[in-house]
């Protein structure tokens, strides 16, 4: 009998239903870093909005790789519907801190992804999430450096204003 | 022809001839490419089992609208279930195939 799923598909279908859920992730997290630019700007902190406007079209886009990724290898991608993203926050430094769990739990969604890509021998797929656990390390390592800039500057009187202005550095920095 | 996969109500063939499958409903056999399997067998995972034991989904229906809307089909609980283990099993033959495949 044909192999006829190989023949359509070039990556394992386990692991297209991870994929498929990594897009979810990767969607809900650009809604809730939206989320939080929004909190950002209505309490006037312009740079850190701009930043996570940056991260939520960032995360969009990681989504839009997997999803074009998934198609172009015989799959199919579904759009993934989002709920219950969060608008409340109590400060700043707790959104910085929500963002790296979130930056964690993306990584170890796609760590647990190519543990399963090994176990399948799916060696296309997993080729193609070496970017992304790259890309995972730089949004980690982004996000303890804002949570740097809150145990050095603190956030009382004009601490917080600097501390807001610093935040484009942090990207910045990444960047070279 | 040949058969993928049986189960209660359902059973799943492949034909190397035509590239496609056909799955042979209680009054009816369809035909699917593996894409349109792929969608059919996301239709019924996403059937959310539960909902017909704790009254959320009291009737017990599912409707699901294969092939580009070609064909519409209404199941009941127990051909829920029966689909289920259908999908899975026809799916587990697939990889089956695929590992016999590469051994040769």
């Amino acid at each position: 009998m044909k192999d006829l799923v190989r023949q359509n598909l070039s990556i394992h279908v386990d692991v297209m239903d991870l994929l498929n859920k990594q897009i979810e992730k990767e969607a809900h997290s650009s809604s809730a870093y939206l989320a939080m630019a929004s909190w950002c700007d209505h309490n006037a902190l312009s740079y850190s909005a701009d930043f996570f406007y940056e991260q939520a079209a960032e995360e969009r886009e990681h989504m839009m790789k997997i999803f074009r990724f998934i198609n172009d290898n015989g799959g199919t991608a579904y759009s993934p519907e989002v709920s219950g993203v969060n608008h409340d926050f109590k400060s700043l430094e707790e959104i910085f801190e929500t963002a790296l769990d979130q930056e964690i739990a993306i990584t170890k969604a796609i760590h647990n992804i190519v543990g399963k890509c090994r176990k399948l021998n799916d060696y296309t797929t997993e080729y193609f999430l070496q970017w992304f656990i790259a890309e995972q390390m730089e949004e980690e390592q982004t996000m303890r450096r804002a949570l740097e800039l809150f145990d050095l500057m603190g956030t009382e009187g004009l601490g917080l204003k600097l501390l807001d202005e610093r935040i484009p550095q942090i990207r910045d920095k990444r960047a070279e | 022809m040949k058969v993928l996969h049986q189960s209660q109500f359902f059973t799943s063939y492949q034909c190397d001839k035509q590239r496609c499958f056909f799955i042979e409903f209680p009054h009816k056999t369809i035909q699917l490419g593996f894409c349109q399997f792929l969608a059919f067998r996301q239709q019924v995972k996403e059937i959310d089992l539960d909902s017909h034991f704790n009254g959320q989904n009291p009737h017990g229906l599912e409707m699901l609208m294969l092939c580009n809307r070609q064909h519409f089909f209404v199941f009941n609980t127990l051909e829920c279930i029966d689909l289920k283990e259908f999908i899975t099993g026809s799916f587990a033959m697939l990889e089956l195939n695929s590992l016999l495949t590469n051994s040769v």
